[in-house]
């Protein structure tokens, strides 16, 4: 695969098994900035191994993955963390919010991870809940509200360090198709007014239709699929 | 509510416990092996008084003779018996040589044969000893050919070393120093009943036993609760099929049920495999025989009832706070603000049990055992019921922090409770430890005492048989390896002659060895002086003046030896006048002090030589090469070993107990701070791996783990120190001793605590790391 020109993050040959079940089998990805892609697929056919291997959580058994110019699979694990913890953003099915802290404390973490002080993060918290409209849950803790009131208050996590990624694992898997897609207009409208490019993992054809294009895994391998419209 | 709705409640939970898959079995087992610790230590404990009963019933059954017994004419029913025991770098060897005199002597318990001159019966432990290269010193003492094994019945523990031997001519042995006499039985009934507990001492017993057995009681309570937040999850899957709150909670109940019966098997289990094991095992020089270790049959039914009762309130109790939702919703319901007043109640009533016996301890004082248990019981439940008061008043007011410190500060605010259950064990255990280590230190001058003994001048003394030539066995101890100096005292005590209550004691010795107990202003061979400011000898005054006669006891006097003539000897002209000064057993001695060539050979042999021994502690086993010379020259002749601190040995088994029981009961908390550590862990799994997935240090999730343990932990401990001097001034009170804090055992004690979580937070971070790996957001 030729890597299209002005890619923000690229992916070549990648190969990963767990055990004697082969994930990635030489696929393939690349996304420009404020682009959304869609990686589908049927479960288990490695589109969640291929995103936490685009974001340097799990590292290929071989292949190459370029961000901004710079090779993933050489840096070392403290630099991989520095570059999730300032450049990507995650949001996971079950939003993978800490319970113990209230929403405003969930989503200023990863800017207090990046050492801002807590008043200062917890202000960008805010303009972001605001955004995504669950600023009246700032004080709840996650155990305290809904599924999709939950999702959201994770995409304003995910989107709170202004990264140039944003990792999506089925972030509606968990929602009823209402709070689905309205966490998927703010998710990609949130995104593409930052310019940030958003990696959308999902089995599902209503979310991907939120993406500029998508991508089919199937037995670890990628393609990239004709949009009929 | 019927009991059979609750029955079949129950057994639905027991079902799911036992048939709920692997995640059922995980809960259960893990709740099991929990309990099954403590049951088993339970049991353990209901066996102490059962194996001390017996092991006292075995000493009395082979006790043999006393030193005030009457003389019995020897028959064909006697047998001679002299001790012979002896000292094996730490370990007591128990010694007995044997002469029956006659067909029906009897035979100690244990043995079958008598063994013959040269030849030894021995304890299997000592066998053992005499085999291995370690024993090889010993073996030059006990050089006596193994004729066969002493069985259990004679013998206290599975690890005693012990022996019999077989003698000859033990009735002229006995004319000496060495202890022994005619037997016609074994088990001397005078020995059997032992004395009436100290009230001091029985009180340090009760509280041993509670401050030992309600931590365990306290891990108890947590191991059933093992696993809890995954199985609230499962339960409200119930909730969707039409189960409501009260019967969620009775199927939860019947699950912990489920794992405290198998709890109660598996600590059976335990305790069996440990009573065997226990049998190999000897532990601050205690051991035991698996064939007497067995619980009370009353306190092993009350065990078996009283678990699994506990483990049912205890889950009920303990979901009272969690709302089971159906959806597989569980949210912790906003738990109602913890009150103070009646949590001041469990203490205070402690309290006030102990007070009445406050000033109990004198002479002839008792204790009411169930005030004391009681009360000492109330105090430290008060510290389970303090706890949770304290840990959330105090992490509700703390501010906020680096990440870590808000991780771990919001999650305690989340769940304080579970945090401060988490260090109950550890509370308790070291409020109980606190205060029996500030009693320990209040009465420690009632049962120990520094000796007299000046071991930087001798380590040993030993007493050279009567009628031997001391010279020769001096000769023999200066030659033995490790030996440095050997300081030979012979005294004999001369009187006035018609009156035996006038008398001076004369020491003769060398000039380096006179030097030991009086300042001599110059000393050759044949020498005599004075010894003047002893503090005792008021008669040496006048009888040591130059010219006074003085004699060796008539035949027929108490002091004499019999069948010798007295002999007189006059003090000569040229005596002269010498400082006393303490000898290296402390004592101060008067008279007269004679170099060899200044008393007459026929006084010298009046004499009676005690030898102390300076040693070179750098050559090893440098005090077994003294007793191998000792055996050597007789075997009877036991070397005493001197101590710098001597200690009643009631007081050192009680406080060898605690440290013991302690050990074990810190150990098992660890073990349940770990497993509910790692449970957290687990519940977490995915949210820890999230938490790296966007970047979290690992560092920081290892502090914030780190904090969520220090917190409670801090707070645990400076609890459990203020209850624990508290109960320490009760307990000082009662036993009338002034209240002095320990603050050595308190840091120590409290030390002791912090260390254990500490160890657990070490053991914890490896799985944590693990669980950290980005493994954990895989779903497929």
């Amino acid at each position: 695969m030729t890597i299209p020109a002005g890619s923000l993050l690229t992916a070549q040959d990648l190969r990963k098994a767990y055990g004697p079940t082969t994930a990635l089998d030489g696929a393939e990805f690349s996304i420009h900035p404020g682009e959304v892609v869609a990686v589908m697929g049927p479960s288990g056919s490695g589109k969640s191994t291929l995103l936490h291997c685009l974001a340097g959580i799990v590292m290929p058994d071989s292949g190459s993955i370029t961000y901004n110019g710079r090779e993933v699979t050489s840096m070392s694990d403290a630099e991989r963390s520095a570059l999730r913890r300032s450049e990507f953003g995650f949001v996971f099915q079950f939003g993978q919010l800490v319970p113990e802290l209230t929403c405003v404390e969930n989503v200023a973490l990863p800017l207090r991870l990046n050492g801002s002080s807590r008043k200062e993060a917890e202000r960008a918290a805010l303009a972001w809940m605001e955004r995504l409209e669950v600023d009246d849950l700032r004080k709840k803790r996650p155990g305290e509200v809904s599924g999709g009131q939950g999702q959201r208050v994770a995409v304003a996590r995910s989107l709170v360090t202004n990264p140039r990624v944003v990792f999506a694992d089925e972030p509606t898997g968990a929602l009823d198709s209402y709070n689905g897609e309205r966490v998927m207009e703010l998710l990609t409208d949130a995104a593409r007014s930052a310019n940030a490019a958003v990696v959308l993992v999902t089995h599902e054809a209503r979310v991907a239709a939120y993406s500029d294009r998508e991508i089919v895994v199937r037995d670890g391998k990628s393609r990239d699929m004709e949009r009929v419209v | 509510m019927s009991i059979g709705q609750w029955s079949r409640d129950l057994a639905m939970g027991a079902r799911f416990a036992l048939a709920g898959g692997r995640e059922g079995w995980t809960r259960s087992l893990l709740t099991a092996v929990g309990v099954g610790l403590g049951v088993a230590l339970l049991l353990l404990t209901t066996a102490i008084p059962n194996a001390l009963a017996e092991r006292d019933r075995r000493e009395q059954a082979r006790s043999d003779h006393t030193f005030s017994q009457q003389d019995i004419p020897k028959a064909d029913d006697t047998l001679m018996i002299v001790d012979a025991d002896t000292t094996f770098r730490d370990l007591d060897v128990r010694g007995r040589l044997l002469e029956p005199e006659g067909p029906r002597a009897p035979l100690p318990p244990g043995v079958a044969k008598f063994p013959a001159a040269g030849e030894m019966v021995v304890s299997p432990a000592l066998k053992e000893l005499l085999s291995s290269d370690d024993g090889k010193l010993l073996r030059e003492r006990l050089d006596y050919r193994i004729a066969g094994t002493i069985g259990e019945q004679g013998l206290v523990g599975s690890q005693e070393l012990a022996y019999f031997a077989g003698g000859k001519g033990l009735a002229e042995l006995l004319e000496g120093p060495a202890s022994g006499a005619r037997i016609d039985r074994f088990g001397n009934e005078d020995l059997g009943s032992s004395d009436a507990w100290d009230p001091v001492l029985l009180l340090l017993v009760l509280v041993v036993f509670v401050v030992l057995l309600m931590p365990v009681a306290v891990f108890i309570a947590a191991a059933v609760r093992f696993g809890g937040e995954r199985r609230d999850r499962r339960l409200a899957a119930l909730r969707l099929v039409g189960s409501d709150s009260r019967m969620t909670r009775r199927i939860a109940a019947g699950e912990a049920l489920a794992g405290s019966v198998l709890g109660l098997v598996l600590g059976t289990g335990f305790f069996l495999l440990g009573r065997e094991l226990a049998a190999s095992a000897e532990v601050f020089h205690v051991s035991v025989f698996p064939s007497y270790l067995n619980p009370s049959p009353v306190l092993a039914v009350l065990v078996a009832l009283a678990v699994p009762a506990a483990a049912v309130l205890v889950t009920i109790l303990a979901l009272r706070g969690v709302v089971i939702e159906p959806l597989g919703v569980v949210r912790t319901a906003k738990p109602s603000r913890r009150r103070l007043w009646w949590r001041l109640l469990l203490p205070l009533g402690g309290i006030a049990l102990l007070y009445p016996m406050i000033g109990q301890g004198d002479d002839g004082g008792n204790f009411n055992q169930y005030l004391v248990v009681g009360g000492v019981m109330l105090l430290l439940v008060g510290v389970t019921a303090l706890l949770p008061w304290v840990v959330e008043t105090v992490v509700a007011r703390l501010g906020s922090g680096g990440v870590a410190w808000q991780l771990a500060v919001r999650r305690l605010q989340l769940s304080s409770g579970a945090a401060a259950r988490m260090v109950n064990g550890i509370a308790v255990a070291v409020a109980g430890a606190i205060a029996l280590q500030m009693l320990f230190a209040g009465v420690d001058g009632n049962y120990t005492r520094a000796s007299q003994y000046d071991v930087s001048r001798a380590q040993m003394s030993v007493d050279v048989p009567d009628g031997s030539d001391p010279s020769a066995i001096i000769g023999k101890y200066r030659e033995t390896e490790g030996v440095r100096k050997v300081t030979a005292l012979s005294d004999v005590y001369l009187f006035d002659r018609g009156s035996e209550d006038s008398s001076v004691q004369i020491t003769l010795a060398d000039c380096a060895s006179l030097r030991e107990v009086a300042t001599l202003p110059s000393c050759h061979d044949g020498d005599i002086f004075a010894a003047k400011g002893s503090e005792y000898d008021s008669a040496s005054d006048h009888l040591a003046e130059p010219g006074t006669t003085l004699w060796t006891p008539e035949p027929d006097g108490d002091t004499a030896r019999s069948g010798e003539r007295p002999v007189s000897w006059t003090v000569p002209q040229d005596i002269r006048q010498a400082q006393s000064r303490e000898d290296p057993t402390g004592y101060e001695r008067g008279g007269i002090l004679v170099t060899p060539g200044a008393l007459p050979g026929k006084l010298a042999a009046f004499t009676s030589a005690r030898l102390f021994l300076s040693l070179d502690l750098s050559v090893p086993d440098a005090y077994d090469q003294v007793r191998n010379t000792a055996a050597r020259l007789d075997p009877a002749v036991q070397p005493m070993t001197w101590h710098s601190i001597e200690s009643n040995d009631r007081y050192a088994t009680i406080r060898t107990g605690l440290s013991v029981g302690s050990a074990c009961v810190l150990a098992l908390i660890g073990a349940s701070l770990l497993v509910s550590q790692l449970e957290q862990l687990r519940e977490r799994r995915k949210l820890l791996s999230s938490l790296v997935a966007f970047g979290t240090r690992r560092r920081t999730l290892g502090l914030s783990v780190l904090w969520q343990t220090a917190i409670p932990i801090g707070l645990g401990l400076l609890l459990a120190a203020t209850v624990g001097i508290a109960l320490g001034a009760v307990l000082l009170r009662m036993t009338n001793t002034s209240v002095r804090v320990d603050w050595p055992s308190v840091l120590s004690m409290t030390g002791i605590g912090a260390g254990v979580v500490l160890v657990v937070t070490l053991l914890s971070l490896p799985p944590l790391l693990r669980l950290m790996r980005p493994d954990g957001l895989r779903t497929e």
